[in-house]
C-alpha cells in the first residue's frame, strides 16, 4: 500500500509537469492549428534561463536569506522572458507563414526548433549545468512515503497555474477573445478582436507554462542540459494528443495520464519499457477516442 | 580606386601563397572520435582535450621527425553505432595515422571494425567491454580496463569491505553499462550475496522515482547502479538520497566527474567508485595535468588522463618508427614498457594494458582513493 501511494505521488509529479507542457501544445494548436515543434525548446530555454538567475541569486548570497523570494522572483522572470522568447519566434517563425500552407508552417516550426536547440549549445556549452539545491532537499516522511517538499512545491505551483490558466481563459475578455479567435479567426476580427495580438498572447502564455516546468525541473532532478526539452516535448505532445489536442482541460488530464502510466509502468511492470506503455495507452485512447479524451467531434475549430 | 583594387588583389594572392606554402611541408595527421554532442559530450570533449593535450606535450619535446605540424581531427561519434562508422570513414578520408577513441563500446566495436578494414591503428581510452579487444584485430588498443575486472574488485568490495548480504542493481542498458551490471550480479550471486532485484532504464531518462522507490523498499545492503555517464548518475543518486535511500552506492569509471559532485553536490558525498588507480606523483601525470590546465580546459574527466595516454604512446611509436606504417607501429606498440601519465605502458597480446581497479570514494567534494583490493585495505 505505502509503495502504491508512493507511486502515486511519484506519477503526480511527472504528470503535473507534462501537464504544464502539453497545455503550450495545446492552445497553439487550438488557436492556429499548427503543431508547434519548439514548444520543447521553450521549456529547455526556461530551465537555463532558472539556473542562470538562481544561481546568480545563490553567488550573492540572497538564496541564503530569502529563499522563497528568490524562487518565485526567478519563477516570475523565467516565464516572463521564455514568453518574450515565444512571441518573437512567433513573429520570425509563422507570422509570415500566416496564410501559407500548414506543411510550412509546421516545416519552419521544426527548423525553429532545431535553431534554438543549437543555439541553446553554442551559447551555454555541452555540459550539464548544476542548479543550487541546498535548499531543495528534506521532505515529510510517513513511514515508508516520502512527500519531498521538491515535489509538495512542484504540485502546488502546478495546480496553481492550472487553476490560473482556467480563470483566464474562461472568466476574462482575453480568454473570452482567444476562444473567439480559436473559433473563427475572419468573424472575431470583424467584431473588433486584434486576431495577431491574440495569437502572441496564446504563444506567450503556453511557453511561460511551460517555463515553469522548466525551472521547476531544474530543480527537482539538479541539473540542465541543452537537449532536456526534445524527450519531455515528445510525452507532453502525446498528452495533448491523448487528451485531445486543442481542448485545455484535455491537455492536463492527458499530463496526469501520460506521467502515472510511466511512472506505474516502471514501479509494477519494468522500467525500461515504461515509455511503450504510455503510447500503448496512447493509441489504445485515439483507436476507440480518435478526438482523444476530451476532443470534440468538430474539425479545426475545437478551443 | 584602381589601384586600391589591384593593390589589394595582390595582397590577397600573396597571402593565399604564403598560407599555402606551409601545406608542402608534411603534417602528421591524427584522428579522435569521441561523443562531442549529446548526452555524453562532456566525456567526449575530456577525450578530445586529453589528446590535444598529448599533442602539445609531444611538440614542446620536439615533434616528430620529418613533420612540421601535428594536427588533430576531432569527429563526433554520439554514442551512437551508425556516425562512429560515419566518423570512422571520415577520419579514414583523411588519412590519419591512429584514431583515440571511442567512448562508449557500442559505438567504439563498430567503428573499429571500419577502421581496421583500412589498418588504421585505434587506441581507446574509455571503453571498457571485453568484446572491445576480444575480437582478434590486429590494431585495437586499450588503455583503459576492462569490466570483467571492474566488476570483480566491485562484488569484492562489497563482500570484504562492506560485509554486505544483498544488493540491487540499476543499470541503463547500453553494452557497457549493462555487460558490467550482469557481471556484478552473477558474481554476486556466486559470492553468496542475494540480489534482491536488477532494473533497467533507458538511457537519457531524468526520473527514477518509480525505479527507485523499488529500490527503497527492497532495502538492499548495497545499491549497485551502472550508468553510462556521469550526469545520469548525478540524477540517480540525488534522487535515491531525496527518496531516503540510505544504503551506500557503488557506481562505476562513467560515472567518474567531477561533473558528479557539481550537479549532485552533498547527495554524492560518501559514493564508491570503481575507477583505475592513478598515481597523481607520476612525474608524466603532473605534465599531462599542467598542460591541460595550461591549454584552459576544466578539470580532467574520467578519460582525459587515459586519452592523454592513448594518444602519447601512439605518436611515440611514430617517433620510433619513424613513420606511420600500422605494423611497424604495433611492433613499437607492443614493446613499449615505460610510466604513463595513468599506469604502466605496456600491451599485453591482445591490446589489453591490463586493469588496476580500486575502490574510490567521494569525500568533501572529491575522489579520494579509498580502498585497495589487493591488501583489503584502506589508502
Amino acid at each position: 500500500m505505502e509503495f502504491f501511494i508512493q507511486q502515486v505521488i511519484n506519477g503526480l509529479t511527472l504528470g503535473g509537469l507534462y501537464a504544464l507542457i502539453a497545455l503550450g501544445y495545446t492552445m497553439v494548436y487550438g488557436i492556429i492549428q499548427l503543431i508547434n515543434f519548439a514548444h520543447g525548446e521553450f521549456f529547455a530555454a526556461g530551465g537555463y534561463m532558472g539556473v542562470i538567475l538562481l544561481s546568480f541569486l545563490a553567488a550573492h548570497g540572497y538564496m541564503e536569506t530569502h529563499p522563497w523570494f528568490c524562487l518565485f522572483g526567478a519563477l516570475l522572470l523565467t516565464m516572463g522572458y521564455c514568453a518574450m522568447l515565444a512571441m518573437a519566434v512567433e513573429k520570425v517563425a509563422y507570422k509570415p507563414l500566416r496564410y501559407a500552407s500548414r506543411l510550412s508552417v509546421l516545416l519552419s516550426a521544426l527548423g525553429m526548433s532545431i535553431f534554438l536547440q543549437n543555439g541553446l549549445m553554442l551559447t551555454q556549452g555541452v555540459y550539464d549545468k548544476a542548479y543550487p539545491t541546498e535548499f531543495t532537499h528534506g521532505g515529510l516522511d510517513f513511514g515508508l512515503i516520502t512527500f519531498s517538499y521538491m515535489q509538495i512545491l512542484i504540485v502546488a505551483v502546478t495546480i496553481a497555474l492550472l487553476l490560473g490558466l482556467n480563470a483566464l481563459v474562461f472568466r476574462t475578455r482575453i480568454g473570452t477573445a482567444m476562444r473567439a479567435t480559436a473559433q473563427d479567426k475572419v468573424m472575431s476580427s470583424l467584431v473588433g478582436i486584434n486576431s495577431n495580438r491574440i495569437i502572441s498572447t496564446t504563444f506567450a502564455i503556453g511557453a511561460a507554462l511551460a517555463a515553469a516546468a522548466g525551472i521547476m525541473i531544474g530543480l527537482y532532478y539538479g541539473s540542465v542540459r541543452y537537449d532536456m526539452g526534445f524527450v519531455p516535448g515528445i510525452k507532453a505532445f502525446a498528452a495533448a494528443v491523448l487528451g485531445g489536442i486543442g481542448n485545455i482541460t484535455g491537455a492536463m488530464v492527458g499530463g496526469l495520464i501520460i506521467g502515472m502510466v510511466e511512472i506505474f509502468a516502471a514501479g509494477y511492470l519494468s522500467s525500461e519499457y515504461k515509455d511503450v506503455w504510455a503510447f500503448i495507452i496512447l493509441i489504445a485512447v485515439l483507436y476507440f477516442m480518435p478526438t482523444g479524451i476530451m476532443g470534440e467531434n468538430v474539425d479545426d475549430t475545437r478551443v | 580606386m584602381k589601384r586600391l583594387l589591384s593593390l589589394s588583389l595582390a595582397l590577397a594572392l600573396a597571402l593565399t601563397v604564403a598560407t599555402a606554402a606551409p601545406g608542402l611541408a608534411k603534417t602528421l595527421k591524427v584522428g579522435s572520435l569521441s561523443p562531442l554532442t549529446g548526452p555524453y559530450a562532456a566525456d567526449g570533449n575530456d577525450i578530445a582535450n586529453g589528446v590535444r593535450a598529448a599533442i602539445a606535450v609531444v611538440e614542446q619535446e620536439g615533434g616528430i621527425p620529418g613533420y612540421d605540424a601535428i594536427e588533430l581531427f576531432a569527429q563526433d561519434s554520439a554514442c551512437d553505432p551508425r556516425q562512429a562508422v560515419a566518423a570512422a570513414n571520415k577520419l579514414i578520408n583523411e588519412k590519419v595515422a591512429f584514431v583515440i577513441g571511442a567512448y562508449c563500446s557500442s559505438a567504439t566495436i563498430p567503428a573499429s571494425e571500419t577502421l581496421d578494414e583500412e589498418s588504421i591503428p585505434m587506441l581507446t581510452p574509455a571503453s571498457t567491454s571485453e568484446k572491445v579487444t576480444e575480437r582478434g584485430l590486429a590494431h585495437m588498443y586499450r588503455i583503459c580496463g576492462r569490466d570483467d575486472d571492474q566488476s570483480v574488485v566491485a562484488v569484492k568490495f562489497m563482500v570484504e569491505h562492506l560485509k554486505a548480504g544483498t544488493v540491487y542493481i540499476i543499470d541503463d542498458k547500453t553494452t557497457y553499462s549493462q555487460g558490467l551490471a550482469d557481471n556484478v550480479e552473477a558474481k554476486a550471486g556466486a559470492a553468496g550475496i542475494k540480489v534482491l532485484g536488477h532494473d533497467h532504464v533507458n538511457q537519457g531518462d531524468k526520473d527514477f522515482s518509480a525505479v527507485l522507490t523499488k529500490v527503497k523498499q527492497a532495502d538492499p545492503a548495497v545499491f549497485y547502479m551502472s550508468l553510462q555517464n556521469s550526469s545520469s548518475g548525478a540524477l540517480m543518486a540525488i534522487q535515491a538520497r531525496r527518496m531516503g535511500i540510505t544504503a551506500p552506492i557503488i557506481g562505476q569509471d562513467a560515472v567518474y566527474h567531477p561533473q558528479l559532485m557539481e550537479i549532485a553536490k552533498e547527495a554524492a558525498e560518501g559514493m564508491y567508485l570503481t575507477f583505475g588507480f592513478i598515481d597523481q606523483e607520476r612525474p608524466l601525470y603532473k605534465l599531462f595535468l599542467e598542460q591541460y590546465a595550461k591549454m584552459g580546459f576544466a578539470s580532467p574527466g574520467a578519460y582525459s588522463g587515459y586519452a592523454f595516454d592513448a594518444a602519447y604512446a601512439a605518436l611515440k611509436a611514430i617517433k620510433e618508427t619513424g613513420g606511420t606504417d600500422p605494423d611497424k607501429m604495433k611492433a613499437a606498440l607492443m614493446a613499449m614498457d615505460y610510466d604513463g601519465a595513468t599506469k604502466r605502458i605496456k600491451f599485453l597480446e591482445n591490446g589489453d594494458s591490463g586493469s588496476n581497479y580500486i575502490i574510490r570514494k567521494v569525500q568533501g567534494g572529491e575522489f579520494i582513493n579509498y580502498w585497495n583490493p589487493e591488501t583489503n585495505a584502506l589508502y
